[in-house]
This record gives structure tokens, sequence and C-alpha cells, in this order.
């Protein structure tokens, strides 16, 4: 055992163990990869017996990295280990499969072992300083404000807009409804000078040190443009600046991070933003994982949904969606995309078996996928942003 | 038999009969499958690792593989949610590791004659979620309700918390189909029909195969009873000063004679005590409760309210304090997340630290219940005086017999061990214990195991003992179905089948 193998055993062999010992499995069936694989390798409480397994030296690192591709990192077996359920409340213990995915992924890469795709990703981010999502679109700073095109929107000041690299390079509409929101509610925010990625996938697929460079970078930018309010519409951003950038910079942190989706909530409950035309659709709500099963934001954008007029809204119980995911976080989609694919499928079932026409997510990371398989329903399934959806009933459609 | 290398060719050829994408010999596919929620000596799992592992998809391939393995001597152990408290789903000897949970479709949902066909590797929540939309649902609930799969619960005979009213596996499974040791296909029910549950033809093979632990063959398809889904659910906690008031008000709650009574538990002093570790999240009692009785039924709505009435007045005229609706439902509704809690193992010193959970679970008749409980309580003390590691989590007592719940329970104990720490030395001592807790659910009259199997190491050294000379007939089956010992060797002693053969 390397010593590097050996100093993260010694971490990871006691919360390990409280998974280990307790024996049950009952985060398999809410695990969004194992309900398509089948393959006890790949369930959260196997990522945790490699630990124990490691200790008594029947695996390696070598053994097992390829396994834990397969995570969405959606954070549903956390909630649904009675671990967390059931003495987390005065141990203070939560089951923690996320941070020991990315812990056993950044072990991998410290000792050489690389997922081709996610090397070949990560190496392509750092050339671009953006994260490489398309084929045709361009990718890298010259572009990165694109999508902004014709907002004239201001670079700088206290409150800057953050537009995570799907957004910017791809499902730009999403960040056009942002941005239009906010100026019709008199929000007044600027961009970035030159906006990095978050650096959270890269944390996630293991390479910490490239997460922490483009952390370092986007810090720098917001404190020369005298920043202290950031908005994020994309979960995974929230994820990055709420839980990564203050594990980096500690106590130096201090910028105010606001979400999106809450903020909208605000919005529209004080008034600021009228919702005045009927968006005739019948709709149901996609939990983003980061959101409801990562952060326990679930009701900001059932608020949001209920206060559009003309909508119907069949919601799902946010609880039940413990075990839906689209299967796009966690970098599974560039190693594994078949498995995204069905995950996908079947979300957009399960949503389809509602009666509905759309299905809204609050994660612009979800809704590729999820539009792809979305269209290939017998009763086609269109999958909008809320902030799509709340621009159109604030009418703030987008005629660039 | 003795282990079997698993050579290349052998490799080819289930290759050959599962495809290369449902054939793994890495190590993590390996050790992976080595375990069972219950101790299995951590400290050798390696022991326990198959040489190969298959994920077939039907039950031809199964069948193709038990041939294979016949051919070249290759031990089998099936697997499904590897869920079991008994050994079963760990291999002894290595060999071939038949999973099967990728064979978890439902292959027909029959409202007129109130059935469910399913594959092996679906689990009863997820087959719910389906039938639930039809208005009925597979009443089989044990602890393991979220992740234990159809399979396992045919292979270990598994037991239901709402058995009372619905029945246990055995009762609920109509049918099935197998894949005997040497490969053939049957299936088994009472008598031949599929949907039928009620024969006098032949001998009752269903029950024969019920529990086998994966020494009799593959379950590859079932054929599961549907029952309304219930309108009403009701549950009733009660308290009480000291276990024998307690002990009496469950005889009497269970001879209540009412038809929706689904389950009645008893804890004693040890579990409450055990159970007040997580104070937050149990129920807030006064010191002076020793013991709690929980009961629950299901039903319509016309049948519950009136029975729920008599069920209070049963328990607080023996003896009981109504816990309050509040506790009553929601420590109910909890009862898959709360058997087993790691971190409320205590060295002697008060010291928390993380232990494993383990249980034996014999049948006991209630008359016997006081008895019992106070001579097991002493063997884990004593073993608690030797080794630190060992910790008494306390006993329940649960009614057992499907449809009349009351003469013999489900009765366990459970033990906290600190894994990490242990050592041949504390295992020995441990499987002592268990074979001494065996001899006396035995000498009371009882079975060794009520439903997790009796074929782990320490008790299953008894099972020729209870089982006299139904022991003698059950090692002519095995040598008769499994001429070469092929399925789950070294489980339940059935080696001694084969005794004076030819090597």
């Amino acid at each position: 055992m390397s010593s590097t193998e050996r100093e993260f055993v010694e971490q990871w062999r006691n919360a390990a163990y409280n998974c280990y010992s307790s024996g049950h499995k009952f985060c398999r069936e809410v695990c969004p990869v194992t309900q398509v694989t089948r393959n006890e390798v790949h369930t959260p409480t196997a990522f945790h017996a490699n630990v124990v397994a490691m200790e008594k030296g029947l695996l390696s690192i070598e053994d097992v990295a390829r396994d834990y591709v397969h995570c969405t990192q959606c954070g549903a077996c956390e909630l649904r280990c009675p671990n967390t359920l059931f003495t987390g409340d005065f141990y203070r213990f939560r089951t923690r499969t996320v941070q020991l995915v990315k812990a056993v992924r950044a072990l991998a890469v410290d000792s050489g072992i690389h997922q081709p795709g996610w090397q070949r990703w990560v190496e392509e981010t750092n050339r671009q300083k953006s994260e490489p999502v398309l084929g045709d679109v361009p990718v890298s700073q010259e572009h990165v404000r694109d999508w902004a095109a014709g907002l004239d929107l201001p670079v700088g000041g206290e409150t800057i807009l953050f537009c995570d690299c799907e957004g910017a390079f791809h499902r730009t509409s999403v960040p056009r409804a942002a941005a239009r929101i906010l100026q019709a509610a008199g929000v007044e925010f600027g961009l970035m000078r030159e906006q990095w990625c978050c650096g959270g996938p890269a944390a996630e697929m293991g390479y910490a040190e490239r997460a922490r460079e483009f952390a370092r970078h986007n810090v720098e930018d917001w404190r020369a443009v005298g920043a202290k309010r950031i908005i994020v519409f994309d979960p995974h951003d929230y994820i990055s600046f709420t839980e990564d950038y203050p594990s980096y910079f500690g106590d130096e942190y201090d910028f105010e991070i606001v979400l999106f989706v809450e903020l909208l909530a605000e919005l529209i409950r004080t008034g600021r933003l009228a919702l005045t035309r009927p968006v005739e659709r019948v709709v149901t709500y996609h939990d983003a994982c980061r959101l409801n099963k990562r952060k326990g934001i679930h009701e900001a954008p059932r608020e949001v949904l209920r206060a559009i007029p003309g909508l119907t809204f069949k919601d799902v119980d946010h609880v039940t969606q413990w075990s839906y995911c689209s299967g796009a976080g966690g970098g599974l989609s560039i190693e594994r995309p078949d498995l995204t694919a069905e995950i996908s499928r079947r979300r957009v079932e399960q949503a389809g078996g509602l009666g509905v026409d759309t299905l809204v997510s609050a994660c612009v990371w979800s809704e590729r996928p999820l539009t792809e398989q979305g269209g290939k329903l017998d009763q086609p399934l269109e999958v909008m942003d809320l902030l799509e959806i709340v621009a159109l009933s604030a009418g703030l459609e987008d005629t660039p | 038999m003795t282990a079997t290398l698993v050579t290349d060719p052998v490799i080819d050829e289930l290759v050959g009969i599962c495809g290369p994408d449902n054939v793994f010999t890495d190590r993590s596919s390996r050790v992976n499958r080595a375990r069972v929620p219950a101790p299995f000596p951590v400290h050798r799992w390696a022991e326990h690792v198959p040489d190969v592992v298959v994920l077939p998809t039907s039950a031809e391939q199964i069948s193709e593989v038990v041939k294979l393995a016949n051919r070249h001597r290759i031990p089998v152990v099936p697997r499904a949610g590897g869920t079991g408290l008994t050994d079963g789903a760990v291999p002894l000897r290595h060999g071939i590791l038949v999973d099967v949970k990728l064979m978890n479709k439902i292959l027909e949902i029959d409202l007129d004659d109130r059935t469910v066909t399913v594959q092996p590797g679906i689990n009863m929540l997820k087959l719910n979620e389906e039938l639930r939309q039809h208005g009925v649902i597979y009443p089989d609930d044990p602890a393991s309700y979220p992740c234990s799969l159809v399979g396992g619960r045919i292979g270990t005979s598994g037991w239901s918390l709402i058995g009372g009213r619905y029945g246990h596996t055995r009762d609920l499974v109509i049918s099935f189909q197998i894949v005997l040791p040497t490969g053939e296909l049957i299936w088994v029910g009472d008598g031949g029909g599929r949907k039928v549950r009620k024969s006098s033809t032949g001998y009752q093979l269903k029950h024969l195969f019920m529990g086998h632990q994966g020494t009799l063959g593959i379950v590859t398809e079932a054929v599961l009873e549907l029952v309304p889904r219930p309108e009403a659910e009701f549950a009733a906690f009660f308290s009480y000063p000291d276990y024998e008031t307690a002990w009496r008000s469950t005889g009497a709650l269970a001879k209540s004679g009412l038809a929706t009574l689904a389950g009645v538990v008893l804890f004693d002093e040890w579990k409450l005590d055990y159970l007040r570790r997580d104070d937050e999240a149990y129920i807030p009692q006064p010191d002076d409760v020793r013991c709690v009785v929980a009961t629950a039924m299901y039903g319509t709505t016309d049948e519950v309210r009136p029975g729920a009435k008599r069920l209070l007045r049963i328990g607080t005229q023996t003896g009981g304090a109504y816990l309050g609706d509040e506790i009553s439902q929601g420590d109910w509704a909890s009862r898959h997340d709360r058997y087993a809690t790691p971190l409320h193992g205590r060295l002697r010193d008060g010291q928390v630290v993380p232990m494993s959970w383990h249980c034996e679970d014999a049948s006991i008749n209630w008359s016997k219940l006081p008895q019992v409980r106070r001579e097991w309580h002493d063997i884990v003390a004593r073993l608690g005086d030797r080794f630190r590691i060992f910790d008494d989590w306390g006993m329940f007592a649960y009614t057992n017999g499907a449809f009349k719940p009351w003469g013999d329970y489900l009765t366990e104990i459970d033990v906290g061990i600190w894994e990490q720490e242990l050592d041949d030395a504390a295992w020995d001592a441990w499987v002592t214990a268990k074979r001494d807790i065996a001899a006396v659910a035995i000498a009371y009259g009882g079975s060794i195991s009520a439903c997790h199997g009796a074929c782990r190491a320490g008790e299953v050294d008894l099972v020729p003992e209870e089982l006299g000379g139904g022991w003698e007939v059950m090692k002519k089956v095995k040598r008769v179905l499994d001429p070469l010992n092929i399925m789950n060797p070294g489980k339940y002693l059935l080696d001694q089948a084969y005794e004076g053969d030819e090597p």
C-alpha cells in the first residue's frame, strides 16, 4: 500500500466502517446508477466497504478506481442512510458518500490512475479555462460572454451574476432569462471580467489541484471588481461556492452566495417581479439533486411554479424524487453516456406518466439529457428551465 | 468437495453463456460479493471471495451456468440482495457466484386471479411502487424491505413484519421456477398450477425449496400473492413498568382474535436501553418505562376502526400505558430504518464505538419466553465479560404464526460486535455463544431460527439435534438433488451427505 493510500485509509476508515457495520443497503434502490446497472460494485455501500477492504489489504486503488465512475454525486444515498436518518441528530453524523467518492477519485488521480474521458476533459478545460461542454459551439474565454449579446450588461460591481459553462455555451436561453429577470426586477448586477470554470467538475472527477486553480482565479476576479454577492442559477456552482470554495480559502472567503431560485421566489413574493402572462402548460418539476438532496432546497422552486398564472402544476413529493436523477452530474455523462441516457429516460418516463407536457428543471446541466430523452417519448415532453418559464410569464420573451 | 480453481477455459464458457459484459473476474466485483450485513469474520474476508461473478439475464443462462459447474465440479453460490442475516449468499468454497440482480422485471400483473409474476432480482419496495396504482400490494414486509430481493426472500424463507395479518414469504409466494443443482428447470408450488394456492397433488415441494439457503438451486421466476392495498393502518405502542407485565400483555394482545392484527412486538429492558441511546430520535419516555409492546393492524377502515378500540382496551387493561398516536404511528413508520444503528455501540466504560449488529432469531413458544430471555442475556453477558468488543443490544419477541399470531414467537437477541477489533479468539468465543444460544432454544422446545436460517457457524452444529430423523432425510434429499455437491457447498453441514464418497 502506498503512503498516499495508507493516509487515505486512515482518514476514511471509521466513516466507512459506520456504513459497513450497519450493513443496510437501503441506498441501493434510490441510487440512480445502481437502479440501471444492478451491479453491487456501483452501490454506495460498496464505495464504503472498499475502504474496509483496502485496510484489510484485499483491494487497492487500482482495483476500485473505475467503480467510482458510477456515481452522479446526487446524494440520495446519504439521505436514505439510516445512520443519517436516525443517529445523525444526536451524534452529528451524516454518511458522506459524495465526499468519499470525490476523495477516492482524487486518490486515483494522485496515484496516476486516470479515466480517459475525464483526463481529456480536464486537459481541455485547462487549455480553454472553460468547460468544453460542446462540439461545434466555440468554447473559450473570447466567447464566454457571447450569451449576453444585446443585453447591455456591465462588468463588475458589488453583485456578480455567475453564468455556468453549460449555460454560457450551450443553453444560452437560461442565462439570458436570468439576466432579463434581474433587470426587470431592478436588481443591479454585473458580469465577471474573465470568468473561468467554477472548478466543481474537476473537483468531482478527482483533479483537486486543477479545481483550486480555477477557484483562485475566480475569487481574485471577484475581489478585483469589488464583488460582495455572487448570484448563481446553476446548482452545481452553488455547491462549488458554498462547499468547495470555503474549504479552499477558509475564513478569508467572505462572499455572499445567492441562489437564483431563492432570490426569484423572494422577488415574486415581494411583488418586485410581476408574473402577469398566463402560461397554459401542464408541468411537473424535476428536483435537481444538488438543490433537493444535497441542500434541502425544494420549497422555493415550487413556490415559483405555483405563482405562475395559467400553469397546471402536477407535483411529485420531494422525498419520492430522492430516487430520480438526470444522470448528468458527477462526470458520469463523460465516462458513461449510456448510463446518463438511461437514467434520463427513466426520469422523463416517470414525468410522462403524470400526463404533463413540460418537465421543468432548475438545473441547467440536467436539461440536455432530459430534453433528448423527452423528445423520444410517444407523447414528447418539453424540458424547460424554471427561469425560462418565469421569463415567459413575466413577459420577458427573448427576441435578440 | 474441495475448492476448485476456476480456469480460463471456464471463464470463456461463462462468457459464452452470459455474454462478455456480465462476467466479472476483477477483485472488486468478487470481494464485494463476499459479504452480507451480519459479521462473517471480517478479518477472514479473503476466505469467502468467489473466483468469478456472473450476472445472468435469463433462467436458461442460469441453467447453463449450473450445468457447466457440474461438468467442472465448481461450487455455485446464488446471491440476490445480499442482505441476509445468515451466510446463505456468502461463498464458503469460492467458485462461481450467480448474482440475479439484473433479473428484476415484473412479467405479469393478474388482477383477476390476484397474482404478480416477477423475476427474482426485484425488491418489495420497487414492486409495490408499481402495484399501488392498481390498488393492490405484495404484503411481504421484512425489516430489509427497501433492499432485499424476492430471490433471497425465498432462499431464506424470510419473515414479514406484518405476517400475522398476511402471512410470510412461504405463504405469499404461490409458486416459483427453480434451476435444480444439476441444471434442470422446474416449477414448484402447491400442485402443478402456477397460480393455485391450494392443492393436494403430490408432495408439498414448494416448502422443500423454501429456505434452501442456496443449497438446492437458484430461483429464476416467482408468482406472488396480491392483496388489496389496506385502506387503514393502525399502530398502538404500550409501555410497561416490568417485563413480566409486558410479556403477559403481549400474550393477551396476540390472542385477541382480531383478524386485522398484523404484528405484536415485545421489546425488553435491554432493547429499550439500546434504543434510548439515540436520545433525540427515540421515544422520549419516563425512566420507569422498562418495556414496550408495539402492535399494528391493517385492513379496511370498517374493520380496523372498531378493532383498534378493542386492541387499545386489551393493551391498557393488561397493564400497558398507551404511548399516544404520534409515537405509535411515527415509530411504526420508521420500523425499517431503526433496526441497526452502529453508533449505539458501547464499550463497558460507555465509550461509543461503531459496532456491527448480529442477531440470533429462534422460534420460541410464548410460555417459554421469560426463561429463554434470562438464559440468553446470561450467555451474552459472559461473552461481554471476556471480550469488550461485544455489547448486549437487547431482545425482542414478535408474533410469528401467520394468520394465528399466538403460540410461537420470533425471538431475537441482538448483539453489537466491534468488528474492527475482531480476532480469532473473539470470533471463536462468539461462535460458541451462538451455539449456546441455539442450545437454549432447543432445550425449551423451540427452533434455532424463525426466519434467518440456521446455517451459520455455531448454531448450525445443532441442526441435526433439532431435526432428529428429519436431518437424515434432509441429507438424502440434498444428495439426490445435488449428486456432486455443487450448490453452495459447506452450508448447513450438508457435506455430511457425501461422506464416504470417492474424493
